[in-house]
């Protein structure tokens, strides 16, 4: 129980989260889908800050929490002006850009 | 007799993050995806605090479940949570090709024994004797000063965005799609 373990359980959730991203039409399962990739390289940076007997990885760790806040906050507010603008939420038909 | 270790404690906490996370990804209605995302928080502070990490634990629950996943609740409060409809498609089984291979990849590069040897000097022991949180503070302004500033000056940025989009970005998108 080990480097390995934590390195499978993150990996996993990080490969749930990417599929969620590419799979899923609603803008808002796909934020969460990033927030748990963000979240599984968290639990990898405090887990090996632990086993490298650091705490660089905690800080690194802190400043993603930093970016995610951040990233969510600003896409909450993008969502809900696509959402004033054309009343529904699938990513497929917000198309008004493509060429 | 089954006895509760710290590793039956921390693998039954993994696993129970990985079903969390599943729920995220396959449940319809955004509302129960919230809601398994915070049980996937809980349970990665849980392990946080496992690892000796109480202060990123602390600032996991605090920031994560409570701020960011109030303001997700709020979202799907104000707009609906409509359930989707899934079909399957090109896409779909494209991305499950990219998604299992990226899987085996990042297998393959966790089989790779330990390169870097252990150097560091914040043993449990040590952290536990000056508190988490006051080794993260000394770590955090002494070493990594400019990194902390920078995300200050990042969250000063994302307020005033949200302020310009939630300002000036509704009328004139309206009148251009009359």
């Amino acid at each position: 129980m080990g480097h390995q373990f934590v390195l499978i359980i993150s990996a996993t959730i990080f490969c749930i989260g990417t599929a969620g991203f590419l799979i899923r039409k609603n803008p808002l399962i796909m934020l969460m889908s990033v927030e748990l990739m963000l979240n599984s390289v968290n639990f990898l940076l405090v887990g090996y800050s632990s086993f490298l007997k650091t705490l660089d990885g905690q800080i690194f760790a802190l400043i993603i929490m930093t970016v995610a806040a951040a990233e969510v906050v600003v896409g909450l507010a993008i969502i809900l002006t696509i959402f004033r603008t054309r009343h529904e939420l699938n990513v497929d038909h917000i198309n008004v850009l493509k060429g | 007799m089954f006895e509760i270790t710290y590793e039956v404690v921390v693998f039954v906490l993994g696993i129970t993050a990985v079903l969390a996370a599943f729920g995220v990804i396959l449940c319809a209605s955004p509302i129960y995806c919230a809601l398994y995302l915070i049980g996937n928080m809980i349970c990665l502070a849980l392990l946080f605090l496992l690892f000796n990490a109480e202060f990123i634990a602390a600032v996991q629950i605090i920031v994560y479940a409570g701020a960011v996943m109030i303001l997700f609740l709020f979202i799907i409060a104000l707009l609906g949570g409509k359930k989707e409809i899934s079909e399957p498609s090109v896409q779909r089984s494209s991305a499950f090709t990219f998604v299992i291979l990226l899987f085996c990849e990042l297998l393959l590069a966790a089989a790779v024994k330990p390169t870097h040897p252990i150097t560091g000097d914040m043993a449990p022991d040590v952290v536990n004797a000056i508190g988490s949180a006051k080794a993260v503070g000394i770590e955090l302004f002494s070493r990594h000063l400019v990194p902390f500033e920078l995300a200050s000056i990042l969250l000063l940025i994302a307020t005033i965005g949200i302020i310009c989009l939630a300002k000036f970005s509704y009328l004139p998108a309206r009148r251009r799609l009359k």
